[in-house]
């Protein structure tokens, strides 16, 4: 959905780089901005309709908030929709002004940057901008929180996000932290989805989601719905086991679609609430693949390489960094965080008891194993959509995603799979270098080209 | 009392040497812990000798393979000296904090030195939940049962009882160094205080009781210079300020007369219960440690790391104060503006220092702490 919105905003912004060609992007996802759209207008208009307003961070737990009728805002979608308009930096500049250090996540500062200007203005009285001013439709309308609720797996760094937010609202709106450690994988029997630690971890986390369902019942004086919420992930379900199915087509060479494609397709899986219409994306972008595939169409002209992308998303540079590996006949098939995340393993989840499958997906984030399991899962993916290299995305502020890379790296190395990294950023366009991906790149396809020549 | 110093400031610059050297003449295990709020009475009652691995003073060189620049000094220095082999004294490496860049460092070291056991559970970071009590009791207990895997026999709860007194003898012991300090009875210097606490970290702890059993009752009693400027260091969460920056605090008029460090007051405030179940002791530990002295890594709602400091900076007559930030330690990155505020707000003079593990510019930063120095005389004197 970011990459959505920034190439409506700026329709012709395209790298100078590689053959000129431009990713084929799926004309289905075209939906999701929609979605989008409709998702903040009612975020904005939640107040006036009398609800509750809960300001989360972390996993995808907007399917206990949609079945407990409260609005939800979820502060990296928030922070990563201002990056992919460019509107972050004023926001940013704002947290250097108080001291936030810029090494610091960039989903943090972008987010209590903004925070820190709308309490400026209610501060000065000056709380209302202009009809006009371009910063109203997305951010002016931001409904305070009535409940903060922070739900990280992996990142520590994520948790001091929303404590720092409760101070800022002084301390006044009612916070909640839940704990969802991480699956180290020591002990002799653990594996991805097995083992002693994985059955306690589930029930720790099942348990904790439970205690948040009463945080919101005495915070709203209303009864928790767990009939509703098993209603809420049918549709989330049905739309992760599509995407599944639409995923798994991608292993056609050319693939019907790339990387980028689901990346933008995260929204519905993420945050936008559980109903008909994430189903009915899905089905869109499944029906897209398969008319792709009986068409001999890719998502990238004329693919010769097919690549993984390892680390958090650059949300300045979506479309940028789809052409830019388009231009080079590149087609980036899989990548951590869009193929080991978001409800990746939706047959855990019960839909008469959906609590525990709940927990399990959130520990599963593609962080969240130790690097033994976590790289057996990457080579597993590597291995079945064919790839011939990794492209690392080194995120300067997310440690949660950097952690491993070089181990990644190495893994793929052995396993006959040229590497490259670059440096950028998750909302902090500053950290990114162009020209030295552009290096990179160029450098990696000629030695694919040479390692094809010699086999 | 030089002498004792002495042998705690050899032990403090080579901690993993004093290990090979224990190991030598002991044949027992050594076990690492990995900062912050790690107890080492367990391994301890394994009969190993625990010690929190701290950074070195080597550069990153080898580690530079495994770890992005962006990370902390001490994560970098830790995964350089697993990378040049430095862990091989190590039988296993303990921990449960949850810092995202160390976890990082652990699968590293996971990967570099397959053969070490690396025991990790989860601590519980949210020490106001509901359920942290009996989470913490639970990674605990886990954490006992993978000891006892690991030495092949089962720990008595009389072992770790007996770990536990000592563990707190040594504590209290450090405490009277730091009344006395702060009471101007005694000039030891941050240099000294801080060899005095990492060498505890490190050292056998009957020796190191021993020692400061002796120091605490010889050392001499008389006040730091009177003219100089009392300051009060905070931060720097997991590893050791570097030596020379202590030193320049003192060589610019200001005396160091207490401090949150982890390599300082953080790290002895707060004992273990020694009577009753000792997984409950120490669960109790770990949650009212942040209760007492604030810790930005936990989460703790009804309290604030910079109403500690300006409760703290009062109560040590402290007339400044220094936050020496380890850079790229984003807890203290999110927190600092707070205590800034805090700071600004009362009018007390304070001065950020950001700390690096390669050469830092001391004489710039001379001149930043001699103008801070100066500043904290003149509101004096106004």
């Amino acid at each position: 959905m970011q990459r959505v919105a920034e190439m409506q905003e700026h329709p012709k912004a395209s790298p100078v780089f590689g053959n000129g060609e431009r990713a084929n992007r799926l004309k289905s996802t075209r939906f999701g901005g929609k979605l989008v759209n409709d998702y903040w207008e009612n975020l904005f208009a939640a107040k006036e309709q009398g609800k509750k307003i809960v300001w989360y961070n972390g996993t995808y737990i907007p399917p206990f908030f949609h079945a407990h009728d409260v609005a939800w805002v979820h502060g990296e979608a928030w922070s990563a929709m201002l990056s992919a308009k460019h509107r972050e930096v004023t926001a940013q500049a704002r947290g250097d002004q108080k001291g936030y250090d810029r090494e610091l996540c960039s989903y943090a500062r972008t987010h209590i940057g903004q925070l820190l200007i709308e309490l400026d203005k209610i501060k000065a009285g000056t709380s209302d901008l202009a009809p006009d001013d371009p910063r109203i439709e997305t951010l002016l309308k931001l409904p305070p929180p009535d409940m903060i609720i922070n739900a990280y797996p992996y990142c520590s760094s994520g948790q001091q996000w929303d404590d720092i937010t409760y101070r800022l609202f002084g301390k006044k709106v009612p916070m909640m932290t839940i704990s969802i450690p991480l699956l180290w994988g020591g002990r002799p029997d653990a594996g991805y989805l097995r083992g002693e630690e994985w059955n306690e971890r589930s029930r720790y986390v099942a348990d904790q989601l439970i205690a948040m369902t009463r945080f919101m019942e005495e915070h709203t004086g209303r009864k928790f719905d767990f009939d509703r919420l098993s209603e809420v992930m049918g549709y989330v379900k049905k739309a992760a086991q599509l995407r599944l199915e639409a995923m798994e087509l991608c292993t056609a060479q050319p693939s019907p679609a790339s990387f980028f494609d689901w990346i933008v397709s995260i929204a519905p899986v993420n945050f936008l609430p559980g109903d008909q219409n994430i189903v009915t994306y899905f089905e869109g972008v499944l029906a897209e693949c398969k008319e792709r595939i009986a068409r001999g169409e890719g998502a990238v002209k004329d693919e010769k390489y097919r690549l993984f992308f390892d680390g958090m998303m650059n949300w300045n540079k979506v479309g940028w960094l789809a052409d830019k590996f388009a231009a080079v006949n590149a087609c980036v098939v899989a990548g951590r965080y869009t193929h080991m995340s978001f409800w990746q393993e939706p047959e855990l989840v019960d839909l008469k008891d959906p609590v525990l499958g709940m927990a399990q997906n959130y520990l599963i984030c593609p962080n969240n194993h130790g690097a033994p399991i976590m790289i057996g899962e990457i080579e597993r993916i590597c291995d079945k959509f064919k790839i011939d290299g990794m492209v690392m995305h080194a995120a300067r502020t997310c440690r949660g995603m950097t952690n491993s890379q070089f181990l990644i790296a190495d893994s793929a190395k052995r396993h006959g799979r040229q590497t490259l990294f670059f440096e950028g950023d998750v909302a902090d366009e500053s950290f990114y270098k162009d020209e030295l991906l552009n290096t990179r790149l160029e450098a990696m396809v000629e030695a694919l080209d040479a390692k094809a020549r010699a086999a | 009392m030089d002498e004792i110093l002495a042998t705690m400031a050899a032990v403090a610059a080579d901690p993993l040497g004093y290990a090979r050297q224990w190991k030598n003449e002991t044949q027992g295990r050594v076990i690492g812990l990995f900062p912050m709020h790690f107890p080492g009475e367990l391994a301890h009652a394994a009969g190993a000798l625990p010690m929190i691995l701290q950074e070195d003073d080597e550069p990153v060189t080898v580690g530079q393979a495994q770890v992005f620049n962006f990370y902390c000094g001490y994560n970098r220095s830790i995964i350089d000296q697993a990378l040049r082999g430095e862990f091989e004294v190590l039988d296993a490496i303990l921990f449960g904090d949850h810092c995202v860049q160390l976890l990082g460092t652990a699968d590293v070291i996971r990967a570099s030195v397959p053969k070490m056991p690396i025991l990790f559970n989860q601590l519980c970071s949210i020490l106001d939940a509901d359920w942290a009590k009996a989470e913490t009791t639970r990674t605990f207990s886990q954490l006992w049962k993978e000891l006892e895997a690991l030495i092949g026999q089962p720990i008595a709860a009389e072992q770790v009882q007996a770990s536990i007194r000592l563990f707190n003898r040594n504590r209290a012991l450090i405490r009277e160094l730091y009344d006395l300090r702060r009471a101007g009875k005694i000039a030891l210097t941050g240099r000294q205080m801080q060899d005095v606490v990492k060498s505890s970290m490190v050292m056998d702890r009957e020796q190191h009781t021993r020692l400061l059993e002796k120091l605490v009752a010889g050392l001499e009693r008389r006040p730091p210079p009177a003219n100089a400027v009392r300051v009060f260091l905070s931060g720097h969460l997991c590893h050791a300020p570097k030596l020379a920056v202590l030193d320049l605090v003192e060589e610019c008029g200001g005396v160091v007369v207490d401090d949150d460090l982890y390599h300082g007051f953080r790290f002895v405030f707060w004992d273990v219960a020694e009577t009753g179940d000792p997984v409950e002791a120490l669960a109790d530990w770990y949650l009212l440690r942040s209760t007492k002295v604030p810790c930005p890594t936990r989460a703790v709602k009804g309290l604030d790391w910079e109403d500690y400091l300006l409760r703290s900076v009062a109560a040590s007559g402290a007339q400044g104060l220094i936050v020496l930030m380890a850079k790229f330690c984003e807890p203290h990155m999110y927190f600092y503006p707070e205590i800034k505020d805090a700071f600004d707000r009362h009018g007390i003079p304070h001065l950020l220092v950001e700390t690096e593990h390669e050469e830092m510019p001391m004489e710039a930063l001379k001149t930043r702490v001699e103008t801070f120095i100066e500043i904290a005389k003149r509101r004096l004197a106004a």
